[in-house]
């Protein structure tokens, strides 16, 4: 992500799409220079004070919280938070399978709940905590249900595996001690090709134990 | 998806004045994206009302429920109160779509989404309910398709919320600039022979404000089952919502209402009146299930549905009564 | 896929005698003399007497893969680097009249625009001259790639590709088996077409009869036919039908292309760095010294990726437009379209035996569609299974206007299976003998024999009620079924070891982990030779600036690749030792490597840390190089693999819900390399089959062409839900065959699963399930309890 900032614009809204200490460089790589044609820095006028502000579809400068870091770009309205967080950011542990929501992996949490990053658009998600695949490891320690994950071979090709691991985090966030069959609800929309349902069971269901302990 | 503004409202006022010709409103945002993403719909603005906290809410009253439209699915299923009193309808927005999609899909969403018809969500096909000529499920594959009122366009409706809601005589509160209505749950869908572009009456400029479902009788029981190919996630083939006011073993009066099986949630009258002054047996259940079937027109590939629903309509009876534990063989069945 | 099947006994090389282990453990394994090159490593002795081959090691690269930092092709991001979206072709026969592409090049951020000038993938006419004169190829299926346009971002790229105009003069068309089998059929193909066997796996017979759009038959004659089925007591006969499955691979096909005048370099999701190298080079004329593949990590492929692909040339073609790297991902839509399927099948097999239950003739007559493509054949099991004099199989190929498929995992063998498996039970029945016995009286492959008694015992067969004996509604059922697959070894499997002064040991090879955890089993191959743990061991492979590799396809991974590494491991470890042998004062023939150290076999009191002992080395680096040696001359085993599933299933009788209760796996994969990647593998194998039995199907509209469910929304795959408790036992079965003696696994864990289920689902209602996949529809037909609806 481009560090370049610029002055920032001041507030233009109350409702917090545009805000202050906004980086204009953010997300835009050398390649975006062609498109800044698009770019809508600035909340469109608004007819009356009371009526709520209308950005895009050219850029719009959002802030994002993700893994307990603030991150500053510019991306137009129809831009997912999928797409944000691959191609704008570079984190791109975050997969997109189906691009439709049925099948989980591109699952990040948004305030500690498992939500599906490909059907929710970034400008909606400002101010919400984001925790992707990225954010669970603390200071080089793997989150125990990553490390449950390596220990009982809970991944294969691993492409469906960040999205699994998110929901399994997710689950005992809310449900520390889960049965069977609460695992396998909570991953019951995470679709892993190579199989390995059985193993992810066995990983969750560990890494509870191991918290509990 | 189609390049489109943005307005993100914080008051239902700001909302109504953002929804102007060409704009769509967006709330959990799991349908109208993926319409988008598959080009079937483009409105030029999205107006963002999930973030509007007057819509959020459920309230429990001694007169009944009343839910804030942006509840997510998820929410509605875990309410300890809804668990309890409104089984049914914690039921259905417990085996809807996936978790993810319960954390983000709304009830008001839920109620409102287009169908899931493949013919529907392709641009390749300019199908009826899209303005077009043809309902290409009549002659083609249409093994998911309605088996009631499926002669001029043969979607099921995809909500399975609305299935109990409207089993427990629920009705949705809805504003537009001009005003306020209440609609009940059995007047709100529309059947093609109605009209087929649009699943129900909601005008356009109107937002749902609130869902209000009365208070059962203190003798009345309430159940949903839903089937599905797969166990898990999966869209449903047959779901029933029954709502039984019993007095002793004798059933007062039924409500009985199928998903999957129509354009819009069908009460199931004939099955109604079988039950009302009966006692619930196997056999009144059983007939009860077999009488709803009778005027059922199957198409080519989803006669299957008929057996079904006579078996999901006895077995959910039986639930409902207490005479039958729930169905292994439905979602979540094995839990 | 090129496998070259290699007879040891014509390699001319000088030869020593060695004792080698030979057999399964616990039945009949015992020391058997062989002849071995001379250059070999000592023979391996059983796993219980090894320190890392064959224990339960975790993945090598699994903490990259659970952070998210493992990158994929899809993660890939070059400076500079576009983004390309294809546009396919939206109608399933047409000649394309015309391509506008100017209002794409137009928009701000295209920087490049291709339009596709030769379709990769469907078959190819013998006569050229006969097909339609078009300046572009003909479309043969929706989702056929057209052009294609790279721009700065994925958003540009999809808005771009949508302004490409193409007008099609559309050609009737058919997208149905049956209906594609008719005399009056339209012409996928103007004559008679074969499907090139290219890197893309695949393929079928060439230069068989055409009649319309039946290509075929192939034929397979052992014995004559008719003089078994007079032999038999007992014949069945059935039809069996399968549907189209599609890969569904997580991580879509795709490429990130980058040329640069000195060297293509191209980053790719496939089972084959070498067979995507070797078409680029084709296709673009470059000495294979000029492209090079990388694919460090690959979301799955399940045979349906090996070549470059039209997305790998297409995105090439684009990077040497725009000069710069192209990122092609096809997206879901188009991964269910355009890049593979498993056929499916219509199967008439009848199959006879005598009185005393010995086989006596098999028949299998099969019709199925590879799309536009061929190889739809499925006599495999009906060929290799069983041992029966008189067996006859016709296999045809019927053209439809679909996307072309693909190898997947085990081409034919679950449609066979499906077939044969239950015909199998269903004649065992008539002869009243036990499934298992009769499989006993009629298979004569060791490892089976095993699985079977073992899988009898563990799964408590012998509590197999007779069918139906359940009286309410929901039924439960045993069912038992069996796999046949073949060792395949691919001899450009060549790896290197390096030993650094700093004591760090290395691993280099082309070939790649497609899912496998081929990382880890050569990390233990090389730890072993060197008394390391895998961890100690880096693993740099998916590049073909290594030694090369061999596509993974086949199940022939392991067996390929492991003794090369074994072999360049142990040639390190010997010049390691000659080279610290003088400085620690000890002859290099003293020295042995475990458990960290170097010691003296001689005097116990010599010993040094393996890093101490490194840093004595002569050089910074010592390094060694192997090749795949031809396997070993056969003591007398039989070469295949087997497998046998069980399966205990319910069925709702009334609401055609099967739910599928428990599963046992027994397998054998030669020698058992890593118990852990092994059951993870067997799991994907069970799920994968039952996924297939009861959900998965690709549907085409008739209507115009289309698919109708090109998602995961509608194209269902089993999930965490439908998963139910699998247990797994793996024999060893020692071969004797090469330096680690290693098999494979992935083809012959998937293929008896949906027979398994169908004899389970027999046994359960006494009505035989002879089609798939088996949802409450095709249940409820089956059982009689549908009126039928026509048009």
């Amino acid at each position: 992500m481009s560090k370049d900032t610029e002055k920032a614009p001041e507030q233009v809204s109350k409702h917090g799409l545009a805000r202050r200490g906004f980086l204009k460089g953010a997300g835009i790589g050398a390649a975006g220079a062609s498109v800044l044609d698009g770019v809508n820095l600035f909340a469109k006028e608004v007819a009356k004070s009371s009526d709520a502000p209308t950005v895009g579809p050219g850029r719009v400068p959002i802030s994002l919280h993700i893994n307990g870091k603030p991150y500053r770009l510019l991306i137009e309205p129809s831009t997912t938070l999928a797409d944000a967080l691959r191609y704008e950011l570079g984190l791109t542990g975050t997969k997109v399978v189906c691009d439709r929501g049925s099948c989980s992996a591109c699952t990040v949490m948004l305030d500690k709940m498992p939500v599906c990053s490909c059907m929710m658009l970034a400008v909606d998600v400002e101010n919400r905590k984001i925790t992707t695949i990225e954010g669970l490891a603390q200071n080089g320690e793997l989150h125990p249900v990553q490390a449950a994950f390596v220990e009982h071979d809970a991944l294969q090709c691993g492409f469906c595996t960040p999205g699994m691991v998110i929901s399994c985090v997710a689950l005992l966030e809310r449900n520390p001690n889960p049965t069977l069959a609460d695992v396998k609800l909570a991953t019951s929309g995470n679709i892993c090709r190579c199989g390995t349902y059985p193993k992810v069971f066995d990983a969750t269901l560990a890494a509870a134990g191991a918290k509990r302990a | 998806m189609n390049r489109f503004a943005f307005t993100n409202c914080d008051t239902l006022d700001q909302a109504l004045s953002a929804l102007t010709p060409g704009a769509e409103l967006k709330a959990g945002g799991t349908d109208v994206l993926d319409r988008m993403k598959e080009r079937i719909s483009a409105p030029e603005k999205l107006v963002n009302i999930r973030n509007i906290q007057a819509l959020r809410g459920i309230d429990e009253s001694s007169t009944g429920l009343r839910i804030g439209p942006l509840m997510t699915l998820g929410e509605i299923a875990e309410h300890p109160a809804i668990q309890k009193n409104y089984t049914a309808l914690a039921n259905a927005a417990a085996h809807a779509a996936t978790p993810q999609i319960r954390n983000m899909g709304t009830i008001g969403g839920n109620l409102v989404q287009r169908p899931r018809c493949w013919y529907f969500r392709s641009a390749d096909y300019d199908c009826r309910r899209k303005g077009g000529e043809t309902c290409y499920a009549q002659i083609g594959d249409n093994e998911y398709h309605a088996i009631f009122h499926n002669s001029i366009c043969a979607i099921v409706h995809p909500s399975s919320t609305a299935v109990p809601l409207m089993a427990l005589g629920g009705s949705l509160d809805v504003a537009s600039s001009d005003g306020k209505r209440t609609i009940p749950l059995e007047t709100f869908f529309l059947l093609p022979e109605q009209n087929w572009t649009r699943e129900n009456i909601l005008r356009p400029g109107e937002i749902i404000t609130a869902i209000n479902v009365p208070k059962p009788a203190s003798t009345a029981r309430s159940a949903y089952q839903k089937w599905a190919e797969r166990e898990g996630t999966d869209w449903a083939i047959a779901d029933a919502g029954v709502v039984l006011d019993m007095d002793g073993d004798t059933c007062r009066k039924a409500a009985i209402v199928v998903g999957a099986a129509a354009p819009a949630p069908l009460r199931m009258h004939e099955a109604e009146v079988m039950l009302a002054g009966k006692p619930i047996t196997e056999e009144t259940a059983r007939a009860a299930g077999k009488a709803a079937m009778v005027k059922a027109s199957p198409l080519t590939h989803n006669a299957y549905k008929i057996p079904m629903f006579e078996v999901a309509i006895y077995r959910t009876i039986l639930l409902t009564a207490g005479k039958m534990g729930p169905d292994p063989s439905a979602v979540g069945g094995r839990a | 896929m090129l496998m070259k099947f290699v007879d040891d006994s014509k390699e001319n090389v000088p030869k020593r005698s060695e004792s080698l282990i030979v057999g399964i453990k616990g039945d009949d394994m015992h020391q058997a003399q062989v002849q071995i090159p001379t250059e070999e490593p000592p023979p391996l002795p059983e796993n219980d007497r090894l320190k890392a081959i064959g224990k339960r090691a975790t993945r090598w690269d699994g903490n990259l893969k659970v952070s998210g930092s493992g990158k994929y092709t899809a993660d890939i991001r070059l400076p500079g680097m576009l983004y390309a979206q294809m546009v396919d072709a939206t109608v399933p026969h047409a000649k394309v009249v015309s391509i506008d592409t100017t209002e794409a090049e137009k928009m701000p951020g295209v920087k490049a625009v291709h339009v596709v000038e030769h379709v990769l993938g469907n078959a190819q006419l013998r006569d050229p001259k006969q097909e339609l004169p078009s300046k572009y190829p003909i479309v043969r299926y929706a989702g056929q790639p057209v052009a294609a346009v790279a721009a700065v971002s994925p958003q540009l790229a999809r808005a771009a590709a949508l302004k490409v105009k193409v007008k099609y003069a559309p050609l009737p068309f058919v997208v149905d088996r049956d209906d594609a089998r008719k005399h009056d059929a339209p012409l996928v193909y103007p004559g008679p077409a074969d499907q090139a066997g290219t890197a893309g796996g695949g393929g079928g017979p060439k230069n068989v009869p055409q009649v319309g759009n039946v290509h075929g038959p192939a034929e397979h004659k052992v014995g004559y036919i008719d003089e078994g089925f007079s032999d038999a007591a007992e014949v069945v006969e059935a039809r069996y039908i399968t549907q189209v499955q599609t890969h569904s691979a997580l991580e879509t096909h795709g490429v990130v292309a980058d040329w640069k005048p000195d060297v293509l370099t191209v980053y790719a999701s496939t089972q084959g760095t070498s067979t995507v190298r070797d078409e680029l080079a084709y296709v673009f004329s470059l000495p294979k010294n000029k492209v090079r593949v990388i694919t460090e990590y690959m979301g799955g492929g399940f045979g349906a990726k090996f070549g470059a692909g039209n997305f790998g040339v297409v995105a090439t073609h684009l990077s040497k437009k725009a000069g710069a790297p192209v990122w092609l991902m096809l997206d879901r839509q188009q991964e269910h379209l355009s890049v593979g399927n498993r056929p499916d099948s219509d199967q008439s097999l009848k199959i006879g035996a005598k009185k005393d239950g010995t086989l006596s003739a098999i028949q299998l007559v099969s019709y199925g569609t590879a799309g536009c493509g061929t190889g739809a054949g499925c006599s495999g099991p009906a060929i290799n299974m069983y041992k029966c004099p008189n067996v006859h199989t016709q296999e045809y190929d019927v053209f439809i206007n679909g996307g072309p498929a693909a190898s997947f995992r085990a081409p034919g063998h679950p449609q066979g299976c499906f077939a044969l498996e239950q015909s199998i039970d269903e004649l065992a029945e008539k002869l009243g003998m036990d499934p298992l016995d009769f499989r006993d009286k009629n298979d004569e492959f060791e490892p089976r024999r095993v699985e079977r008694r073992i899988g009898r015992a563990k799964f408590g067969w012998d509590q197999r009620r007779k069918a139906g004996s359940d009286p309410g509604p929901v039924k439960r059922g045993m069912g038992v079924a069996q796999a046949v697959w073949y060792r395949i070894i691919h001899m450009d499997s060549a790896a290197e070891v390096r030993v650094h002064q700093d004591g760090s040991v290395e691993l280099m090879s082309g070939v790649q982990d497609i899912g496998g955890g081929i990382k880890t089993v050569l990390a233990q191959v090389v730890a072993e030779e060197f008394g390391l743990t895998p961890k100690d061991i880096s693993i740099r492979i998916g590049d073909t600036q290594y030694p090369s590799g061999p596509p993974s396809g086949g199940s022939c991974t392991t067996a390929s690749i492991t003794p090369a590494a074994r072999n360049a491991a142990y040639q390190a470890k010997l010049a390691f030792l000659r080279s610290v042998a003088p400085a620690l004062n000890v002859s290099s023939d003293d020295l042995v490597l475990q458990d960290g150290h170097v010691r003296s076999k001689s005097d116990s009191s010599k010993s040094w840390t393996f890093k101490r002992a490194a840093a004595k080395m002569r050089t910074s680096e010592i390094a060694a190089r192997a090749d795949r040696v031809p396997d070993y001359k056969n003591v007398g085993r039989r070469l295949n693999y087997g497998g046998v599933h069980f399966i205990e299933i319910s069925v709702d009788t009334e609401m055609g819900h099967i739910h599928v209760e428990r599963a046992l796996a027994v397998q054998d994969c030669g020698r058992p390399m890593n118990p852990l990647h092994l059951e993870s593998q067997i799991n994907g194998g069970v799920l994968q089959g039952i996924s297939y039995a009861l959900y998965e199907n690709r549907i085409l509209d008739k209507q115009k062409g289309l698919m109708v469910n090109p998602n995961f929304d509608f194209y269902k795959v089993i999930g965490a839900q439908e998963t139910p408790k699998i247990e797994i036992h793996v024999i060893e079965n020692y071969l004797g065959l090469s330096s680690t003696d290693a098999g494979g696994i992935g083809e012959p864990s998937t293929m008896a699963t949906a027979a398994a289920i169908a004899n389970a689902f027999y046994n359960a209602t006494g009505v035989r399930m002879r089609r798939t996949p088996m949802t409450p529809a095709a249940v409820l037909e089956t059982l009689g309890k549908v009126r039928s609806v026509t048009a």
